[in-house]
């Protein structure tokens, strides 16, 4: 009974062992017998293929935890490879610079202030430990509002200094990161927003949200929606290479961003309480508000998570695939979407996590991998895809048990008295039992 | 002899031609059917048993809430059955309407033992029941409701919406309910929705129905309607199962009384052969015996003060105004109790303090004599306020997380530094108000649903107990837990009044209202209608200023 809820808690691992599993038993071979699957190039391969979606599964589990979906992220990530290839591309005051250092500074500003605010608050609240919880919880307003007001400021100066003499010349890759993460992050704010503020279904809000920024990305790359390539070297700065490369020849620098980002969100949700709110709110988000959370904070935060690391994975997609494209996001929601899901994580929110998405991502990296490898026609290649995703989901939510008998895991399940009555349907052995024990 | 589990004839019949109570379906057995002009069919006469539960048991989880009932039906007879919440009325009757499939005891209809594994099975044999809360649809007509899943087919795939509507229309005739079937559900009124969910259940050819509180939410004229047509069921034979506690719907409708305590069965009598004194006592038994605490302080500061109150909900034809001009003080350490009639602006009172974002709301919350700005819980919290709510399964707890993460949310901000969680500063929180409340759980890992009710809510009161709160706010807090846990949570509430913290309770149930609270303040139709102190509080007395008009008042000088 323990091994088998075991194996049925990480079932989801397993999952990856198997695919993992085929891809080596039935991978090509090369003329001198090499498994080409588990070649070093392939694995690391497939880690670059995945960082991309894997980004915006990172900043989609945050929203789907909530409860709510993010349908923008693929126009997002779309809009902010345009910008991102604009400003890499094109000296002067285009319109990827005019809209993006405003926002970067406006972000950089915030950011800054709210960064500020939040360690004064975190260092009365330890002096004032113990005294009673609601002391510390006003701030006088040097350090309340005026150091974080003026903090911001200067950061927002700095980071002007930085930007606006690359306006001229052409931009950088930290400028370019910078500044699309920020374009992004404003995008998802502004879902965040309009859902919370508006009371709005986060479907509905997302989806005009897809549709509009499509739309915007279009019209900012210009003349009829056009690709804008990026020749690094010759139309782009040489050390935008950087983001295709590998560190010191081992993992891939897209890898490196979708490791870091899932790892640095994954603690955020496991050690903080802004981590624990996400649960609360997608468990229960009437209970939660209840509760004396903020909701509606924490919601536009997962928003805005969301829309950031979705304007990083522009980027990414830029260096891959040496465009800034507005198309170039088409469906990538919904890659996403059934990331998360094969890893677990309830569409209703309140249960899952980034472990599950890792895997979920890898899984899907690992799959597309082997049918390349193979050859399989592209189209067929989709079929197979959708059988996997309700073939894994289905595994998901029905527990092994459910699918191979009666036997139930450990999840959830009923009590003894209940499940004693499972066992034994139609007979009345309840009555007698619990008059024993009122007896006794 | 039917067999339950064999669809009767009836189940296949179309809804052309209900026939829910006419003379040749349900009088079938040489019945002497009363006719329309007495409503009291069976009174004194000799009546045939069609429904008989012996030793009917249930538990959930660890904790059982009815032991050994029995209850028997005969046909033709209003059987009400009374006791307080908790009681396990409900259990019951979700037994003997097949929600409930796993139980203790026998059920026989028509003199054959029979179980019924599913509601279904429970409709076949002719039972149906009418909840508390109406299950219609209210984008759907009335008829389209009444026949919803079992709509007359044109050619087995058009719904043929003139055999419907007349058929409705008989049906809604024959029950003497003025409701037109085209009229969409939604426009009707809470009390005529009620008399559709009767109709719906008698299209179903039910025998036996039971009402569970059909009156708690109607007005005087639409009880009168509602009683009306329950008598004349009774006449047709059909015998009804009628849960209330307000007695005075008891002395005019039922023909016989059963009573429930504590999930055992007390009392079944004939109405003629028992009065409301007996009845009372049956029902709330020893709990009348307990003792408050002693002398209330009321010389604490004033910790709270309400200014003026008033909300503004929104509804679909507009504001609707759901308190006006509400004002009062409450001291330190002092439990003032607000007691009401269902809708009377209680629980909105509660809400309204605690910030949560409903309608406008109008007036001043002055919290240590000082206006506090409180727009939202968090703000609430933040004043170190507290407020338990009313549906501990709907919005007071996460049911699927642990005891400890219950616990521990809303302290969490107070227990993080830097927003990082202390997790072991967590879990000896979470140990304490286990220790402190007597939460019995096997461990604090442990899912919240797998907790009794009683303990569930002492989950729920012990999340706020640990963000120390100067104000505590309760809704209902004894609502569905056994008595053991009831205890309990009086006690807790007189040591926490002891240590100097203002309680606000609201309660529907008057013996514990008038166990608990030092002052009481009854609301009636979103206004203040006096404030009794504990020496002038009776039962009476609350009652006589929370009815609207003077309906119960009459009752109970008739009575």
């Amino acid at each position: 009974m323990n091994a088998l809820s075991l194996i049925s808690r990480t079932k989801l691992y397993w999952g990856l062992l198997l695919i993992f599993g085929l891809g080596a038993g039935f991978s090509p071979v090369t003329s001198s017998g090499r498994n080409i699957f588990l070649s070093y190039g392939n694995l690391t391969d497939v880690l670059r293929q995945v960082s991309i979606t894997g980004l915006v599964a990172t900043g989609m589990t945050l929203v789907i935890l909530t409860g709510g979906i993010d349908l923008s992220v693929g126009s997002v990530m779309a809009f902010s490879t345009v910008v991102c290839a604009m400003l890499l591309t094109k000296a002067g005051w285009t319109a990827a610079a005019v809209m993006g250092l405003p926002v970067t500074a406006a972000v950089i500003f915030v950011a800054v202030a709210s960064l500020i605010h939040f360690v004064f608050k975190g260092l009365a609240r330890n002096a004032a430990a113990g005294i009673g919880h609601r002391a510390g919880a006003t701030l006088d307003p040097w350090r309340g509002r005026w150091l974080p007001l003026l903090g911001g400021l200067v950061a927002a100066g700095l980071v002007l200094a930085f930007l606006v003499p690359q306006v001229a010349t052409k931009f950088g890759v930290v400028g370019v990161i910078l500044v699309t993460a920020c374009v992004g992050l404003v995008l998802g704010a502004l879902n965040g927003v309009i859902i919370v503020a508006g009371r709005l279904q986060p479907f509905i809000v997302t989806l005009a949200m897809m549709v509009g920024v499509l739309g915007a990305a279009r019209l900012t790359a210009g003349q009829d929606s056009a690709v804008l390539p990026v020749y690094t070297g010759t139309n782009a700065t040489e050390n935008f290479e950087l983001l295709r490369s590998m560190i010191s020849g081992v993992v891939p620098v897209p890898g490196v961003f979708f490791l870091v980002a899932i790892s640095i969100f994954g603690a955020l949700l496991s050690f903080t309480s802004f981590g624990r709110y996400i649960y609360a709110i997608g468990g229960n988000e009437e209970a939660a508000i209840l509760s004396g959370i903020r909701v509606a904070r924490v919601k536009l935060a997962a928003y805005l998570f969301s829309g950031m690391l979705a304007g990083i994975a522009g980027v990414l997609f830029v260096a891959q695939y040496r465009q800034g494209k507005p198309d170039a996001g088409t469906g990538l929601e919904l890659d996403a979407i059934a990331a998360v899901v094969i890893g677990g994580t309830s569409l209703m929110g309140g249960g899952g996590g980034l472990a599950g998405t890792l895997v979920g991502v890898l899984i899907f990296g690992l799959l597309s991998d082997i049918l390349q490898l193979h050859n399989i026609n592209s189209n067929l290649q989709l079929v197979l895809k959708g059988m996997i995703i309700v073939g894994t989901v289905l595994v998901q939510e029905r527990n092994l048990g459910h699918l191979l008998g009666r036997w139930r895991p450990a999840i959830a399940r009923p009590s003894p008295q209940e499940e004693a009555a499972l066992e034994r349907p139609n007979q009345t052995p309840q009555a007698p039992r619990e008059n024993a024990h009122e007896t006794a | 002899m039917r067999r339950v589990g064999s669809a009767r004839p009836g189940g296949q019949r179309g809804p052309g031609e209900p026939r829910p109570f006419d003379g040749e379906s349900t009088s079938s057995k040489g019945q002497p059917r009363a006719s329309d002009g007495q409503p009291r069919p069976c009174d004194g006469e000799p009546s045939t048993t069609i429904l008989r539960a012996d030793g009917l048991s249930k538990a959930f989880s660890s904790v059982a809430v009815l032991h050994e009932v029995g209850i028997e039906l005969r046909r033709g007879e209003v059987h009400a059955l009374m006791g307080e919440n908790g009681a396990g009325k409900s259990t019951l009757v979700k037994i003997l309407s097949g929600v409930h499939a796993e139980h203790g005891g026998t059920i026989r209809i028509d003199g054959v033992e029979t179980r019924f594994a599913n509601v279904r099975d429970a409709e076949r044999a002719g039972i149906a029941m009418i909840h508390q809360e109406l299950n219609l649809v209210p984008e759907l007509s009335v008829a389209e409701n009444i026949f919803l899943g079992r709509e007359p087919l044109i050619a087995g795939l058009v719904i043929d919406r003139r055999r419907m509507l007349t058929a409705a229309r008989d049906l809604l005739r024959r029950l003497g309910i003025g409701i037109e079937p085209e009229l969409r559900v939604s426009r009707l009124r809470v009390g005529e929705q009620q008399l559709v969910e009767i109709a719906k259940a008698l299209s179903l050819d039910a025998r036996m129905l039971i009402m569970d509180e059909p009156t708690s939410a109607l007005s005087t004229a639409e009880c009168r309607a509602l009683f009306k047509v329950v008598r004349q069921l009774a006449a047709s034979g059909v015998a009804i199962i009628y849960i209330t506690h307000r007695l005075d719907e008891v002395t005019e409708l039922a023909d016989r009384v059963t009573v429930l305590r504590d999930g055992r069965h007390v009392l079944t009598a004939r109405m003629a052969e028992t009065s409301r004194e007996a009845l009372i006592k049956a029902m709330v038994g020893r709990e009348l015996a307990e003792s408050g605490r002693g002398r209330a302080s009321s010389d604490g500061d004033v910790l709270l003060a309400v200014e003026g109150l008033s909300l503004d909900l929104p509804t679909p034809r507009g504001w609707r105004r759901a308190l006006r001009d509400v004002s009062f003080e409450l001291r330190r350490g002092e439990i003032l109790g607000i007691g009401g009639l269902l809708g009377a602006g209680r629980t909105e009172i509660l809400e309204s303090i605690f910030g949560v974002d409903r309608g406008l709301r109008g007036g001043r919350i002055l919290v240590d004599g000082v206006e506090a700005a409180i727009a939202s819980p968090a703000d609430a919290h933040r004043h170190g306020i507290a407020l338990i709510t009313e549906d501990r399964k709907g919005n007071g707890l996460h049911l699927a997380s642990s005891i400890r993460d219950n616990i521990t949310l809303a302290s969490l901000a107070q227990m993080s530094r830097f927003g990082l969680r202390a997790f072991e500063a967590e879990t000896s929180l979470a140990r304490r108000v286990v220790d402190a409340l007597g939460i019995r759980c096997a461990s604090l890992e442990q899912a919240v649903t797998s907790l009794s009710g009683g303990n569930q809510q002492k989950v729920a009161i012990g999340k706020w107990l640990a963000t120390k709160p100067r104000l505590l706010l309760l809704d209902e807090p004894t609502r569905g837990i056994d008595v053991g846990a009831k205890r309990d949570i009086y006690e807790l509430i007189f040591s926490l009044a002891g240590e100097g913290m203002g309680i606000l309770v609201v309660t529907s149930e008057l013996p514990e209202l008038l166990l608990l609270a030092d002052r009481i303040l009854v609301m009636c139709e979103g206004r203040m209608t006096g404030t009794l102190t504990r020496a002038a509080a009776t039962q009476e007395a609350v009652m006589r200023l929370a009815a609207p008009g003077a309906r119960n008042a009459s009752g109970r000088a008739a009575a």
